[in-house]
């Protein structure tokens, strides 16, 4: 090679251009940057207001509105929770262990364990996995501001729900959870985004939109389109949510829970409901449907293994039962029955009709009870014994037109309007509804069986506690009522209004059938068919009801639920039943009971031996001395020996 | 290899060429573009010391200290361009064992500050401090320049690569040790830039380019687990869990990101930046710069870098000399380098390393450093032996 120290080949003109091409690429890249940064960003900027500061507008989540008992007591406190998560999609797997250990340095944790849960999460790589919660505030601070440091992690602040009453309340209160599509679809107009967390069962979901408030709105300065922590220009004020405040005290709940909790271990069945309820305005004074579950497992988030064992139990612990799930009614259906037939002028207060052995009609045996009948038996008679083939046969004098009326009239077959979600509305069979299910008109046997509430009727205990009320208060059909009042605040004032009782319908019936009615269910008690409730120092009337449905077993015997309406007039220790101011009424169901008895009735007089503070009664506090002694189960009640269960 | 054997001709030819230097040969745009970039510095010091608080201005702010830097350097930069650079090339070897000591001095008397984390790169002499990192810089250049003037003839054998490499390696070290990775970095940068430009085998280049790439894994995997992580300190502060603080590199690249999107395109006016930048007086400068500036004032001192070099590659192409050639290419390239990695790590394109802006980050050695430089290649002007065309 020809070397000089002078001249064109020492300088290599592709090589200079390449250097000077290098230069002009260098440049231009840090120039185009600067453009996207400086003049694309920043346009932005100057369209959200400010011209210099890029901003954002964030949602400030409003505070959830609390709920009390009666009493005032809080059922739910909100709590602030900061939780870290990680969103696998967004972190790369190359990642994963430097952030794991960066994550472990500040929130204290194993790196193996955040990256076992990083792994082990199941589902969509896109789906947040929570690392920790209850971090401090300074910590989740710190988080966000090194969020470019920390691929795929994320602080979430949340207002937690403290379910302070937990299985006690929790089919009341409800649960709140991730918005569905379908209520997305529905609250995307009221301002919801598909982010957020609605209320998914009882109050929660019921009164979702009074307890949610209005979220405020905050600009914030933004960088690289990421808020920064503490820059706050500008803010309106989120409203946090209404208040509600129940008709139930917590200590007529725990009643109501010990009663039936009682009933349903002593007679070895998992699935019940008792709800308490005042006949005159329909305010709901406890209501308790067992099996329940922890609404604080949902407020924490709740495990899948726990969420599918909730969901896998056959007794449904998430259902509450009492609004949710409609059985037979059984003979406490007799209340309409009987109505029908007083009121249309089918029978009268002495007019008699025979009770058999059983009925015969078109081939079959309808059968009376106990196999037996009482012979001819009033109005009176036909409600104290229960007799099947005395309202078989007044069904058919009544007719389906007028029997499905009357069940209408007593708010079978449709919502009873709680507020509460109401999932089930029971079924009033009409020639229309069966011809529509079942493509013909209804047999009169089918009328027979649906004088006794069997067949294809089916109510929800609180459909058939509302009828009942409505004959102990002289005809009015109250809409159930949960919430007492709402609490709305605007900041600085509250306003509290109360809950107005909402008459859902007015009974055409006239004040003598439903006295008729009420003393005819006080004889129930006081003929001993239910044989324990008498010796109680005070007048309880009532219906018991025995539905059997299902498969028979191998003795040809039904599975069957046990049903007692029970109520007590406006002075309980009168036994005076003519008055409609009764102030209690109480049903109580046991589902696939399997006693001789009816252990619905135990429950109900347990409860009400409680509430009224009754001889027997014992400290319900005191867990040795809860309840009855087996001595006193054995003296007292019929659930061994009574076969007067129907 | 000889180390001055080659150089005592030109000892001879010194003195009388003293006398007519051409002055018409002085590149008044060089001088011109620099100047102008140092006033942009100026500007920012300004911006630093005065505040949006608008704090009075002492004797120890930022900007009366630049002003007296660039004193200094403009003194500097006057006597480098009278003085013969044919006399680096003659010392540049004893430059190259001074660079050594210096460096040396700085691992066994530096200290750090606050500011800059914990690395020993500032020796204080006489009250002021100095980074001999910077002057290793320009000495490196005179070094590699001389180096490759001499292999000329055989420039093309891939002995000049790995004679260069040895050259490189010691200093190299030592700045590493201190740890400067920015420093390194640029070293390393101006070694390939010169081998580029200085004609040495592009297949050898290559070869070694692909030989570094293949052996980064197996280096990385036989160093020991805390040799690892000193090196990941240097380019990663999230690496050491123990420096977990709002101060971070994380928060300082945010941060800065956020205050070049707020400038727009008119900027905020000069102290009116209102982002919290936690170094915003040294590596973060292109953030205050942007935010005060602009789009505007950002592209302006873009193009003024863009001219610079321009003018030194200029100077490179018109120069007689190799040496002098070199020299110009290796400030060019060494210039270049740090505008593209520190700009570039403002704005998010490059990772976090601590490599000053030229001209406009704070810093009397820098400056300093930077005019010696430049008037160096005045020098080369001045004594051009090629006729002009």
């Amino acid at each position: 090679m020809n070397v000089t120290t002078s001249g064109g080949d020492l300088r290599n003109a592709y090589r200079f251009g390449a250097f000077a091409l290098a230069v002009v690429i260098g440049i231009t890249s840090l120039s185009a940057k600067m453009v996207s940064l400086q003049l694309l960003s920043g346009s932005q900027a100057a369209q959200a207001g400010d011209n210099t500061q890029a901003t954002g507008t964030d949602t400030t989540q409003a505070s959830r509105g609390l709920i009390y008992d009666a009493t005032g007591h809080p059922l739910v406190k909100n709590v602030v929770d900061f939780s870290v998560t990680v969103t696998p999609a967004d972190l790369p797997l190359k990642d994963e262990p430097t952030v794991a250990a960066r994550l472990s340095s500040v929130l204290s944790l194993d790196p193996i364990y955040i990256e076992t849960q990083i792994d082990s999460a199941t589902g969509s790589l896109t789906i947040p996995v929570k690392i920790a919660d209850g971090v401090s505030s300074e910590v989740a601070r710190f988080i966000e501001e090194n969020s470019d440091q920390l691929p795929g992690v994320e602080v979430v602040e949340a207002s937690k729900r403290d379910y302070l009453t937990k299985e006690l309340f929790a089919d009341i209160i409800g649960y709140e959870g991730q918005i569905t599509a379908l209520q997305y679809a529905k609250l995307k107009a009221l301002g919801y985004s598909s982010e957020d967390v609605v209320g998914q069962a009882g109050l929660e979901n019921y009164y979702e939109q009074d307890l949610r408030g209005t979220p405020g709105t905050q600009t914030v300065a933004l960088a690289s389109g990421k808020p920064i922590p503490g820059l706050v220009t500008e803010s309106k004020k989120a409203v946090p949510g209404d208040s509600l405040t129940l008709n139930i005290d917590t200590s007529e709940q725990q009643l109501a829970y010990q009663a039936l909790s009682w009933g349903l271990e002593k007679s070895n069945v998992t699935r019940g409901v008792i709800i308490v309820e005042n006949p005159q305005n329909g305010k709901i004074l406890a209501m308790v449907s067992l099996p329940t579950y922890d609404d604080q497992l949902f407020a924490d988030g709740i495990s899948q293994t726990n969420f599918q064992k909730l969901l896998d139990n056959p007794d449904q612990p998430l259902l509450n039962k009492a609004v949710g799930s409609q059985y037979a009614p059984g003979s406490t259906f007799k209340l309409v029955t009987g109505t029908a037939g007083l009121q249309d002028g089918v029978i009268d207060t002495t007019s008699t009709i025979n009770s058999q052995p059983f009925v015969a009609f078109g081939g079959y045996r309808y059968n009376e009870w106990d196999g037996q009948g009482w012979g001819p038996l009033n109005i009176y008679q036909g409600v104290a014994y229960s007799s099947d083939t005395f309202f078989y046969q007044l069904a058919q004098m009544v007719g389906l037109d007028r029997l499905t009326y009357w069940a209408d009239q007593y708010g079978f077959g449709k919502p009873t309007g709680i507020d509460l979600p109401e999932t089930a509305t029971g079924i009033v069979p009409t020639n229309a509804w069966k011809a529509s299910t079942q493509g013909q008109t209804m047999y009169e046997g089918e009328l027979m069986q649906a004088g006794i509430g069997q067949g294809y009727d089916v109510a929800t205990p609180m459909q058939l506690l509302n009828a009942y009320c409505a004959m102990a208060n002289g005809g009015n059909l109250w809409q159930p009522q949960i919430v007492k009042s709402i609490a709305s605040t605007d900041g600085t004032t509250t306003t509290v209004t109360d809950i107005q009782p909402v008459l859902l319908n007015r009974l055409p019936v006239s004040q003598d059938t439903l006295e008729t009615m009420r003393v005819a269910t006080r004889q129930v008690v006081t003929s001993r068919h239910t044989y324990n409730l008498v010796d109680l120092p005070i007048a309880v009337a009532g219906k018991t009801g025995t539905a059997e449905f299902g498969v028979p077993d191998r003795l040809n015997r039904l599975p069957y639920h046990e049903w007692f309406v029970g109520y007590t007039p406006g002075n309980p220790y009168s036994d005076d039943f003519t008055k409609p101011d009764s102030q209690l009424a109480v049903v109580a169901f046991l589902y696939g009971a399997n006693t001789w008895g009816n252990m619905a009735t135990e429950v109900v007089k347990y409860y009400m031996m409680l509430h009224y503070k009754l001889p027997g009664y014992r400290d319900p506090t005191n867990p040795r001395t809860a309840g009855y002694t087996q001595s006193w189960i054995w003296r007292t009640t019929n659930y061994y020996g009574s076969p007067n269960r129907d | 290899m000889s180390i001055l054997n080659a150089q005592t001709l030109r000892l001879r030819g010194w003195a009388p060429k003293a006398g007519w230097l051409a002055w018409r040969n002085y590149d008044f745009q060089l001088t011109t573009y620099a100047v102008l970039l140092t006033f942009f510095g100026l500007a920012m010091a300004y911006s630093n010391s005065v505040g949006s608080s608008h704090l009075a201005l002492t004797i120890n702010s930022p900007f009366v200290r630049t002003i007296m830097w660039a004193v200094v350097a403009v003194v500097v930069l006057g006597l480098t361009t009278v003085f013969d650079y044919k006399w680096l090339r003659s010392f540049s070897w004893p430059l190259y064992f001074i660079n050594i000591f210096l460096l040396l001095v700085t691992l066994r008397l530096g200290s750090g500050t606050g500011e800059a984390g914990s690395a020993a790169r500032w020796v204080v002499i006489a009250g002021f401090q100095f980074q001999f990192s910077e002057l290793a810089k320009i000495i490196m250049v005179v070094v590699f320049a001389a180096y490759l003037a001499d292999r000329q003839p055989t420039i093309k054998s891939p002995g000049t690569i790995i004679g260069i490499l040895v050259i490189l390696v010691p200093p190299w070290i030592l700045v590493m040790l201190q740890p400067d990775l920015g420093t390194s970095l640029v070293l390393v940068a101006t070694v390939c830039g010169l081998l580029f430009m200085s004609g040495a085998s592009l297949f050898w280049l290559g070869t070694l380019a692909t030989a570094v790439a293949a052996a980064i894994p197996f280096v990385w995997n036989a160093m020991a687990d805390y040799q690892k992580a000193r090196l990941l300190t240097l380019v990663n502060f999230w690496a050491d869990p123990s420096s977990v603080d709002t101060q971070g590199a994380g928060y300082q690249i945010s941060q800065a990101k956020l205050a070049v999107e707020t400038g727009g395109l008119a900027g905020k006016g000069l102290t009116n930046g209102n982002v919290d930048l936690p170094v915003a007086t040294t590596d973060f400068v292109w953030g205050v710069l942007s935010e005060e500036l602009g789009f505007i004032g950002a592209l302006v001192v873009l193009v003024l870098f863009t001219l610079l070099i321009w003018r030194l590659l200029v100077s490179a192409w018109r120069s007689s000399d190799p040496f002098a050639m070199f020299l110009a290419c290796g400030m060019a390239t060494m210039i270049f380098f740090q505008v593209l990695v520190n700009v570039g790590m403002v704005i998010g394109l490059m990772p976090v390393t601590g490599i000053p802006l030229p001209f406009i980050t704070y810093g009397g050695a820098s400056l300093v450093c930077l005019a010696a430089g430049l008037g160096t290649i005045q020098s080369t002007n001045l004594r051009r032996e090629r006729p002009e065309w």
